[in-house]
């Protein structure tokens, strides 16, 4: 969707509000947002200035979780008082760009949005969760962290049993392994 | 030697495996948000993982010219979209031509290994190695959760795609594809024909794969997969089997008429190559022509696609000139069989 100010820019921001049950909205991008409340116009002239004829939004940021949504059930963003919406730490984009590609944006957009592309995810494939190979230094990560865990169960079993030289050893094994596993 | 030059294991019914795996790398955007700068880069680090090994050859592959890019897709070592596009893009060929890798196809990377016949497993080999000896050198964009992190959502987990090619003529003989489709669909595979029609209008070869790939392991696809298609082929033989009894004398007669075809036409368009490699090979297959291998006409039909015959004959053509150009390098290759015996 384009910016209904500039036309040009995709809009990011939007803002939703239902008066008497008439549903009403605004989309800008974040440039025009930011431009729009430098003015001041979206804190108190934003109506008088007159978008959609005036009087509508009082205050349009009185309730951040009620006028600020977007098109994908977003429920509440963070930061939504001041400006914008979720973005990418490292390629910039958002889920509603996302959602136009079909595709992720980078390798991390999956973590910035793990919760936003779950349902996705699931209806693919049936399930969230991988159980296949991994690259080398993962499964040396995975191995380590099953082995200490298995360690630890032991030791605690040992100081049960107040086996107190087989609990020296395993505490000695344990703190190498876990140095290891933290040097990673 | 490439895959269809060899003959496989069940090569009745089985053309040929293949494994794909989706690779990225961490710290870059994904394909289509890379800047020309950054595209480069990641072919320099990927190619780099290969330094030294005389077993791997690296090509350019947005310099080659067109007929030679679509010529690979053609020969399947690459994929139809990666031929096309025009962006800076490299690939990386094992000498037995069995691997492949494409640099920025739709992921980063795309380890692809494809072996005549029923071949799952050692193709499964052949790419894991070849993972192996990126992982060791890259950082692979992976999570605990979802597995391999690729551009599509689609591919997350195994990142893995494997399929087989298979020779279906009694299948579709029998109009059991559609059936064979929907059955495949509820486990979690797909059917796709070689051109997308699903008639015999595609040479009825079909390729099978794996749906999904989040969830389960890269064992348990291949299994299942293997497990599967052993039974088309089981049904299928049946299928070839009862078309014979029933009327033999009429595909015989028709087995018959496309090999004369193939040996004297001047002029056959891809179509008529297709309809005429089906009903050669399933002559072949029901030893009703002796003297020539399935991967005889594999190699017949591969080498005879439009691009592959521009590259061979060093320009482009217009139709008229390939049809004429195919019916001879049909004839060259079949007189060449005929010889060897
Ligand atoms: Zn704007
Ligand atoms: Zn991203």
């Amino acid at each position: 969707m384009l910016c209904e100010r500039c036309k040009k820019n995709e809009a990011t921001v939007f803002y939703r509000e239902s008066v008497n049950g008439k549903e009403r909205s605004l989309s800008l991008c974040a440039d025009c947002a930011e431009k729009a409340r430098k003015k001041g116009e979206l804190e108190d002239g934003f109506m008088k200035n007159g978008f959609f004829g005036g009087g509508f939004f009082d205050d349009p940021f009185a309730d951040a979780d009620k006028l600020f949504g977007s098109l994908f059930g977003v429920k509440s963003l963070p930061g939504a008082k001041t400006e914008k919406v979720k973005k990418c730490s490292l390629c910039g984009a958002t889920f509603r760009d996302l959602m136009n590609e079909g595709k992720a944006g980078c390798p991390e957009c999956y973590r910035t949005f793990a919760e936003e592309f779950a349902p996705t995810i699931s209806r693919i494939h049936g399930t969230t969760s991988h159980v296949g190979g991994a690259p080398s230094a993962f499964r040396r990560n995975r191995e380590q962290k099953e082995k200490i865990h298995t360690l630890e169960a032991e030791l605690k079993s040992a100081v049960k049993e107040e086996n107190y030289e087989r609990a020296a050893q395993l505490r000695d094994e344990l703190r190498s392994l876990r140095g290891e596993s933290e040097a990673r | 030697m490439t895959w269809y030059e060899t003959k496989g294991r069940d090569s009745d019914v089985f053309v040929s495996s293949r494994i794909r795996l989706a690779r990225n790398l961490n710290d870059y955007p994904f394909e289509g948000r890379l800047d020309d700068a950054s595209r480069r880069e990641i072919i320099n680090k990927v190619r780099s993982a290969f330094e030294g090994d005389g077993e791997y050859r690296f090509v350019d592959f947005s310099a080659l010219p067109e007929n030679e890019r679509i010529a690979a897709a053609e020969e399947h070592k690459v994929s139809p979209e990666f031929a096309r596009g025009t962006a800076a893009r490299a690939a990386i060929e094992s000498s037995d031509g069995a691997v492949s890798v494409m640099i920025l196809e739709e992921d980063h990377v795309r380890i692809q290994s494809i072996l005549p016949g029923k071949s799952l497993k050692e193709a499964y080999d052949r790419a894991a190695s070849v993972d192996g000896k990126l992982d060791s050198k890259l950082n692979i964009a992976y999570d605990d959760k979802l597995g391999y992190l690729t551009h599509c959502p689609t591919n997350l987990g195994t990142g893995m795609r494997a399929s087989v090619m298979m020779f279906l003529p009694g299948t579709v003989a029998a109009g059991g594809i559609r059936t064979l489709a929907n059955q495949l669909s509820k486990i979690g595979l797909t059917v796709r024909g070689m051109s997308g029609e699903g008639s015999a209008a595609d040479g009825c070869l079909f390729q099978i794969s794996n749906q999904v790939t989040l969830g389960v392991t890269e064992e348990e696809t291949i299994s299942k997969l293997s497990d599967v298609t052993g039974k088309i082929a089981e049904q299928e033989r049946a299928f070839r089997k009862k078309l014979a009894e029933k009327d033999g004398e009429r595909l015989n007669d028709r087995v018959m008429r496309a090999y004369g075809t193939l040996m004297y036409a001047t002029m056959i368009d891809t179509k008529e190559l297709f309809s005429l490699y089906a009903d050669v090979r399933l002559g072949v297959c029901l030893g009703l022509i002796e003297g020539i291998g399935t991967e005889k006409l594999d190699t017949i039909l591969i080498r005879s696609m439009p691009a592959m015959l521009m590259r061979d004959h060093g320009g482009n053509m217009t139709p008229a000139e390939r049809d004429h150009a195919r019916a001879e390098n049909v004839r060259r290759l079949l007189s060449g069989a005929s010889r060897e015996d």
